[in-house]
């Protein structure tokens, strides 16, 4: 069990800044997730630790050790490919044995680890097929089990699932977690699924223009975005634009949205006129005639969509669209198209940020 | 950081070993015939001269002429064949379409001078097919000339149009065609609005192949030419004849033979970059299936043109076991030719055998770790070398053989008469055929394949041993095969770089042939036309490369 600590780390492609100022700490048998859209600098920094480039800038440690200089094949972390990298002229044992070979373990230790490693990937039987004969899902196992026999100090994951069909992928999601927690291994796992991150990850890093936008656990992420980026990156949100006006009691504060007067939480406004206030679709209430709601707000159904556990309704509120879901939904329930729709947004479902920097300004539940 | 240190080391030698074979073995001896097409070959002094001798000369200007002729004629007609065959053999059930294959790319590698001197036996001055046709009332022109040169060429070449027209063919996705009946368009407008326009950029880049080919040819125009001089018999010519004076003439001729070939070459270029269509192929074109008489003619019209160019092969094999009586056949069938080559010339074809086989260790060696580099390090050195490796596609195998003779003729680089000038030779003209493709099958390996190798602790020296060059073999070993086969039928610069001891197969029939020893001519015709087919089975058995490596490599 390793950590990996990761300090002031920059990398530059020419003029391009892939990585500025990274600073983590990803602890001993964590599942660490680096999240982001493509091209944030996410797989730069995970070849970076796994050695495929050398930060400009910056150091990395693996446990106590610092490894900017060592080479890729001296680091002992066992990298798991997007397009899973199963050598094709090796047969299912080969590839997993290959490390094993590298470092000179006796035959027979070889024939037990690789056993062992199959049987973890749920691969027993597989050991002399080769790789043209097998789907994506099992080739990718190839790929895990290969990373792990070598007892790698880290499992990097280079996202691993994105060339799987959606079923697959839970199911190797699933199992990507469970080998990990078995073995107890530090991973660390890039993905630009942020469903995916959410479910598998202890714990989350947000990455954007190279830079890591925020770093805690799923619920922090999800919940508690530090800035408008990560809370339309992560999950469904609506956004309004709103003008904050004077303070109102309870730890107020009055805003408008075009016409519509509304009462946000006042923890952190201070200063800021002009707001993005962001909800999610789930936290909305719907009224339907209850008026002793704050924060009403009505407006005309354009669209529903079924998605089987919830309906998600996108309404018409002056010239903005608004998604709201409807959870256990019940078809007769839906109102029709053009229909009126009117619902609240709780105080304390309120996420408000800059309207110019998008940083968080207070608010919020955890 | 030693480790990295070390491993760039190698690397580095490599990029520096490129420049060295490029600059000793390219530069220097080209820039000699550069040089000496400006100097005067009475004063030895700079001068305009050979230019303008050049240009005011008949006898060049018409050789110009010629080889444009020719290089137009024979891409005219190779479009001619190759075309209804690539179309009919993949758009229509034929029988044998594999057999057809084969048969053309046989007489694509087949050496280039058999041709013409099989063309000539059947309709030379006494060949038997002109007799044959003479005895029923036929006349046939002459068939010494630009007709004898572009026959034999057009069938030897042909494969390049029909091969490539039906790699594009066969890889245009059905949806596209369906697409465009989908919206109401009938065949015919489909086949020109559509299909077409997909493969024109590979059937112009086989023709510009073709262009390309015929004019840079030696042995074809050679044999069969007669008086018609063209660009590269005419350097040969002046080269031979200058032999105790400065190559100026020879010099001149050749730079313009290079530049008329680096103008295809830019062309060829340009048209494959245009070759962006590649689409996913989900859905294979169908083939359809021909009844009755429209079946019997698409057969027939592919079998004859296959034929067509088999009729030359095999009347060489059928000679060689003709009987002789010296220079002349004589009535039976036997082994006369192959004994007498045995007794006579054996060290010719043990030369043949011996100098491709260095070469080809060589080339496959050298080619694959500069390719290496070419696709995996692209530092800036790299970048400057891979260019200068396309020199050798526009030097004609003459051009390079006089630069070659005039080079090293002298010190420091004494390799007049040795077995290493023609080694050298065979090397060169094929180095980068080989650095390409080792360049195009590493681009086809994944990257992530020896990042993995790397990552699971594996040095970068023992991933390219285990992972990268395993890939790689059978590609390297189906190049090097099509390297041995070129080098065996080598002739255009051999010819001028041989010494009686260091003669080989293609020199020993072009010498023959000139002779009149048809019998010998034959027989060693046959044993380069027997190693080339052996060859390409081996490449189409055990490596399971379908007819494109032949046109790719």
């Amino acid at each position: 069990m390793t950590s990996i600590n990761i300090s002031g780390v920059e990398k530059r492609f020419g003029d391009l800044v892939a990585l500025s100022d990274i600073n983590l700490q990803i602890n001993e048998g964590e599942f660490f997730t680096l999240l982001g859209p493509s091209g944030c600098g996410k797989t730069t920094l995970l070849r970076t630790i796994a050695g495929f480039y050398r930060q400009d800038k910056g150091d990395i440690f693996l446990g106590k050790e610092l490894i900017n200089d060592v080479p890729a094949y001296r680091r002992n972390t066992g990298m798991v490919f997007q397009n899973y990298a199963v050598f094709p002229h090796m047969t299912v044992f080969e590839n997993v044995a290959y490390g094993l070979k590298v470092r000179k373990m006796p035959a027979k230790d070889i024939e037990t680890k690789v056993k062992a490693a199959l049987k973890s990937v749920h691969l027993e039987g597989y050991e002399t097929r080769t790789p043209d004969k097998l789907s994506g899902g099992q080739q990718q196992r190839v790929g895990l089990a290969r990373a792990m026999a070598i007892e790698p100090r880290v499992l990097l994951f280079d996202e691993p699932l994105s060339n799987l069909d959606a079923k697959l992928r839970v199911e190797m999601r699933d199992e990507i977690r469970s080998v990990q927690k078995n073995l107890g291994i530090t991973a660390v796992y890039v993905t630009h699924d942020q469903e995916e991150a959410l479910v598998v990850s202890d714990r989350i890093a947000v990455i954007n223009f190279g830079k890591i936008q925020q770093v805690g656990v799923p619920w922090d992420i999800y919940k508690d975005p530090v800035n408008l980026f990560v809370a339309t990156f992560v999950g469904k949100i609506n956004k309004l634009e709103v003008k904050l006006g004077g303070s109102l009691e309870g730890g107020m504060r009055a805003a408008t949205a075009g016409s519509v007067p509304l009462a946000v939480p006042a923890a952190g406004t201070a200063g800021c006129a002009e707001a993005v206030l962001a909800f999610r679709p789930e936290d909305i209430v719907e009224t339907a005639g209850d008026a002793s709601r704050l924060n009403r707000l009505s407006g005309k159904l354009m669209a529903t969509s079924f998605l089987g556990t919830v309906a998600s309704m996108e309404i018409d509120v002056q010239g903005q669209g608004i998604v709201i879901e409807r959870h256990r939904p019940r078809k007769a329930d839906i109102p029709a198209l053009g229909g009126a729709v009117e619902f609240a947004i709780p105080p304390d479902a309120c996420l408000l940020f800059d309207k110019k920097t998008g940083v968080r300004l207070g608010g919020g539940r955890k | 950081m030693t480790l990295s240190k070390k491993k760039a080391d190698i690397w580095s030698l490599v990029t520096f070993g490129g420049f060295a074979i490029v600059i000793v073995f390219l530069i220097y001896p080209l820039s000699d015939v550069f040089k000496y097409s400006f100097v005067d070959k009475e004063t030895g002094a700079f001068s305009l001269s050979n230019w303008r001798e050049f240009f005011s000369r008949a006898y060049y200007i018409k050789a110009f002429v010629h080889s444009m002729v020719i290089a137009l004629g024979t891409t005219f007609f190779a479009a001619l064949l190759g075309i209804p065959l690539g179309f009919f053999t993949t758009r229509y059930k034929i029988r044998g379409t594999t057999l057809l294959t084969t048969l053309s790319v046989l007489a694509l590698l087949s050496p280039t001078f058999i041709g013409a001197y099989s063309w000539i036996t059947m309709l030379g001055n006494n060949g038997f097919l002109r007799n044959l046709l003479a005895s029923i009332g036929l006349k046939l022109p002459p068939i010494y000339g630009p007709a004898g040169i572009i026959l034999a060429d057009a069938l030897q070449y042909y494969p390049f149009i029909s091969l490539m027209l039906a790699g594009s063919l066969m890889t245009i996705d059905r949806s596209l065609e369906e697409a465009s009946e989908n919206l109401g368009a009938r065949s015919l407008k489909t086949f020109f609005s559509v299909t077409l326009p997909l493969v024109l950029p590979s059937l112009t880049g086989g023709a510009l192949i073709v262009f390309m080919m015929s004019l840079s040819n030696f042995g074809t125009p050679a044999i069969i030419g007669g008086n018609y001089r063209v660009l590269a018999t005419v350097a040969y010519e002046r080269f031979t004849s200058e032999i105790n004076e400065s190559p100026g003439m020879a010099s001149t001729v050749s730079i313009v033979l290079m530049m008329c070939a680096a103008v295809v070459i830019v062309l060829q270029t340009w048209a494959s970059s245009r070759r962006k269509y590649a689409s996913m192929l989900v859905n294979r074109p169908v083939v359809k299936k021909l009844k009755g008489t429209r079946s019997f003619l698409a057969h027939l019209l592919c079998y004859f043109i296959v034929g067509l160019s088999m009729l030359p092969l095999a009347v060489i094999v059928f000679y060689s076991f003709r009987n002789t009586n010296g220079p002349v056949f004589a009535s039976g069938f036997g082994l006369n030719s192959y004994r007498q080559i045995f007794y006579d010339v054996a060290k010719t074809v043990i030369n043949s055998f011996v100098y491709s086989f260095i070469a080809v260790i060589l080339i496959a060696v050298i080619g694959t770790l500069i390719g290496f580099v070419i696709a995996r390090k692209r530092n800036l050195a790299v970048k400057a070398l891979d260019p200068l490796l396309m020199i050798p596609y526009i030097v004609p195998g003459t051009v390079l053989g006089i630069g070659f003779i005039v080079a090293f003729n002298r010190q420091p680089i004494y390799l007049a008469g040795t077995a290493t000038i023609i080694i050298l030779t065979y090397f060169i003209r094929r180095l980068p055929y080989s650095v390409r493709s080792a360049a195009s099958i590493l681009k086809q390996i994944d990257p992530a394949l020896e990042e993995a190798g790397i990552n699971l602790g594996s040095s970068p020296g023992r991933t390219f041993r285990t992972i990268t060059l395993p890939l790689m073999k059978s590609g390297i070993i189906s190049g090097a095969i099509m390297s041995w086969v070129t080098s065996m039928n080598e002739l255009s610069a051999s010819i001028l770089l041989y010494v009686g001891k260091t003669m080989t197969m293609p020199i020993k029939i072009y010498l023959s042939v000139a002779d009149g020893y048809f019998g010998t001519a034959s027989a060693m015709s046959t044993i380069l036309l027997v190693v080339t087919g052996v060859s390409m089975f081996i490449v189409n058995k055990y490596f399971n490369r379908g007819s494109d490596t032949f046109i790719a490599s």
